[in-house]
């Protein structure tokens, strides 16, 4: 995606929602995530600059709140041609963070139309996601024959013990293999 | 640096950052002290390094189907308003959903 980025006003931002992070990856902080990429190369704007001094001054340096933490994004998306915002692994994330990141979102796209979101997670969640996005546009996605071929034969090609394979071996993997992913 | 990124320097794709010492070296520059600060403020995740990893381990080709699909074309392609701003990319585990360029 970030190939087809190359237009001036066009930026693409990526979040990794992790099992093993969800303290972290609260809401806020995922949002802030977002808005560090977004400010990153442009030189950090002076609303953003002046909110930091404020929480500074007055909250002793506390983090943005969720509703504050919207309103920026939206501000910064609106001086931009168009954002896509990636989230891997919505799934991974808490109910409550899953509620509170879907409605933000929820929100954003409404308000800055220029902005595409793109969300990977497993089946179970797809009716959550209709919830807040019933038009969401989807793709199923499973390994093409393609792919898992080509996937095998790189990793055959780094075996860390060539000596252990043949001819008979090699070709048994790259039949099994493929026929019991097929199976799942 | 490929004329892609040279293409990029100057946008706010910053999953680009890690990938040369020139972007590395920008970035420092750029940024302030106080600039530091706030962007630790904003947030404490770093998933340009997790970006970095994926994107380290992925073998090229795989999954380029997807974005191939007509959902994925329109999703990407159609004026603002034109079409729905949500996509979603649903699979099992280990089917290589991250892993998706």
């Amino acid at each position: 995606m970030c190939d087809h980025a190359g237009h001036k006003g066009v930026a693409v931002v990526g979040l990794y929602c992790d099992y093993l992070a969800q303290q972290e990856q609260s809401t806020p902080n995922i949002l802030g995530a977002m808005l560090k990429q977004l400010v990153n190369r442009g030189g950090i704007p002076g609303h953003i600059r002046e909110g930091f001094q404020k929480a500074k001054r007055e909250f002793g340096g506390r983090g943005l709140r969720l509703p504050d933490m919207v309103e920026i994004l939206k501000k910064s998306i609106t001086s931009l041609q168009r954002v896509f915002i990636c989230i891997d692994a919505v799934d991974e994330s808490t109910p409550k963070q899953r509620r509170d990141l879907l409605e933000s979102m929820q929100e954003i796209v409404r308000v800055s139309q220029n902005t595409r979101l793109f969300l990977t997670g497993r089946p179970h969640i797809n009716d959550e996601i209709v919830r807040y996005f019933s038009q969401a546009l989807r793709i199923p996605l499973s390994p093409t024959h393609g792919d898992i071929k080509g996937y095998l034969e790189m990793r055959l090609k780094c075996d860390t013990d060539p000596n252990a394979m043949d001819d008979k071996l090699r070709a048994d993997i790259m039949r099994i293999v493929p026929e019991k992913i097929s199976e799942m | 640096m490929s004329p892609e990124n040279q293409q990029a320097t100057g946008n706010i794709n910053s999953f680009n950052n890690n990938n040369s010492f020139n972007n590395i070296v920008n970035f420092i520059t750029e940024i302030d002290d106080e600039g530091r600060q706030i962007l630790q403020w904003l947030s404490p995740l770093e998933p340009q390094q997790r970006h970095h990893d994926v994107r380290a381990d992925r073998l090229d080709g795989v999954g380029n189907w997807a974005l191939e699909t007509s959902e994925f074309r329109k999703w990407r392609d159609e004026e603002d308003g034109c079409v729905d701003p949500v996509l979603f990319c649903c699979g099992n585990p280990g089917v290589g959903k991250t892993y998706v360029r």
